[in-house]
This record gives C-alpha cells, structure tokens and sequence, in this order.
C-alpha cells in the first residue's frame, strides 16, 4: 500500500489547514465526565450554572482540546507523526452545549534534531466557534519523521 | 465535602491521587470522541492521561480549589503509555497570584506510571474563587 503520511520534508513553513466543524453535544460532555472522572458543577450541574458568570453547564477544556486533535486529522493529511512532544495552551472562552467548533492550524516551525531520521514541527491552532470567537489557542510540537533515503 | 477558596490553598504540599489503569476500552471511548486515530491497537492517546488525571484529583482527601475557570497549561509528554499501565498523578500548587475577583492558581503535575517513571508532565493554570465571592459564582 502506498505511504500517504507526509514527512518532514513533505511539511512546508506556513502551510494552513481549516478543519470541518464540529458541535459540541450535551452527551460529548456527559461521556467525557464520565471517561476522565471530572464531574466538576462547571460541566454537571444545570441549576447550579444557571447562577455562574457563564449562564449554563460548558464543556471540560480537555474535552475542547481533545476534540481538536480529532479535527487535525480531518484537516489534513496525516504527518508521518513518531510522537507527540508536548504543548502550550490557553483557553480564552468558553465551549458551550451546541456550540459548533472548528481548528485552524499552521506550520510556524520546523527544527532538525541531533538525530538525522526525525525532525520537530511546531503547529499554532486555533479554536473557533460558530461566531469566529477563539474559544482555545496554543502550539503543539510533533517529532516527525524525515523521508527515508533508499 | 466544600471546595478551597483561593485564600486557603496551601502551597507546596505534594497530594498523590489513586491510580488508574488505562483500559482498551477507556481508548476505544476516548477516540469514539475525538475521532482521533489510533496509531495502533495498545497505544494510548497522548492527552487520555492528562485527561484521566484531572478525574484522579478530585478522588484526594484534601479539599479541591473552587475552580473557576482553567486557564492554560504547558505540557510535556516524555513516554509512551500502553493500554495496561497504570498511572497516577503527583501534583503541587507551586503559585498564587490575588487578582480583584479571583486568584490565579498554578500546579505542577507529573503524570508516573507503574514503574515509577514520569511519563508526562507540565505545569497548569486556573483562575480560582476568593471566599466572599461564593455568592457570586
């Protein structure tokens, strides 16, 4: 089968990526709380948000995080990725039940490293919902691999 | 059980959560979710531990801060985790910083597997209630 997964040396400086939307589901907050133990008023208590700054329960920033690492995939090509190195993160606002959320991504940087198969590629995303307002922002650092030589 | 006010967070003491073993089928839920790809049938998603821990932290005998909001975070992932480690947290509040409304709070956590190994890490921020503003919140 052909290798589809784009290397280091496929990956340009700059390059831009839009992912498709994605809304975010009372049940995506209620799985998530169950699967991460987070049960926190903020994400599980109606009455009690209905008091708070933000009017209603909002999604757990982790799950927001962990869906855009989903929508990466979709809005691209998958990297020839050998690891996840880490990540920088803020969360500007927040994600509401029904709010509809899409990742716009780019290439800011490209390293070598002492190893000659592998190189750092850093992507900035951004988090948007349905009003183009940034819900979450940061840089993610992915070691992917160099295009073997034959 | 209440929550810390900003006021009352201890700075420094180390809190060590439960463990937790990641199981297929946390995976499976994990991805049902974020329709990331698995790379291969015992990896584990690189952010189903950080995620897993927040849960882990509310299941110390020790008072959680009334969280407000989380603000950001830095984080390292230094080891792969498969499907059958168990892992746990070891966090501290390391910084306090009084705003008019709130506190900003930050924690280092560390993230060790059943070896003993630190396998992600990184430090977090949260804006976090003051006692007189409960009626607010």
């Amino acid at each position: 089968m052909a290798d589809l997964r784009r290397y280091f040396d496929d990956i340009e400086l700059g390059e831009e990526y839009v992912s498709p939307g994605r809304t975010v589901t009372e049940a995506d907050v209620v799985i998530f709380a169950g699967l991460s133990g987070d049960y926190n008023v903020l994400h599980t208590d109606a009455e009690f948000m209905k008091q708070s700054i933000f009017g209603e329960r909002i999604a757990h920033g982790l799950l927001g995080l962990a869906i855009q690492a989903g929508l990466f995939t979709r809005a691209t090509q998958a990297y020839a990725t050998l690891a996840f190195v880490g990540l920088r993160w803020k969360f500007k606002g927040p994600i509401k039940i029904g709010d509809t959320i899409r990742l716009r991504a780019k290439v800011i940087g490209k390293k070598e490293t002492s190893k000659p198969d592998r190189g750092l590629v850093t992507v900035q995303r951004t988090v948007l919902n349905q009003r183009d307002e940034v819900v979450q922002e940061g840089e993610t650092d992915l070691m992917v691999e160099l295009r073997p030589r034959p | 059980m209440r929550g810390s006010y900003f006021e009352e967070i201890v700075l420094g003491d180390v809190h060590e959560t439960p463990g937790m073993t990641i199981t297929s089928a946390h995976v499976a839920i994990y991805l049902g979710i974020t329709r990331e790809l698995a790379a291969e049938a015992s990896a584990v998603p690189d952010l189903l531990p950080l995620c897993l821990t927040t849960g882990l932290s509310w299941r110390v005998a020790k008072p959680t801060p009334v969280v407000l909001a989380f603000m950001g975070f830095d984080w390292e992932v230094l080891r792969a985790v498969r499907v059958g480690d168990t892992i746990m947290a070891r966090a501290r509040f390391v910084t306090k910083r009084a705003m008019r409304e709130a506190g900003v709070l930050v924690e280092e956590r560390e993230v060790v597997d059943q070896r003993g190994e630190v396998v992600q890490r990184g430090r977090l921020t949260y804006l976090v209630a003051k006692r007189a503003k409960e009626a607010s919140v």
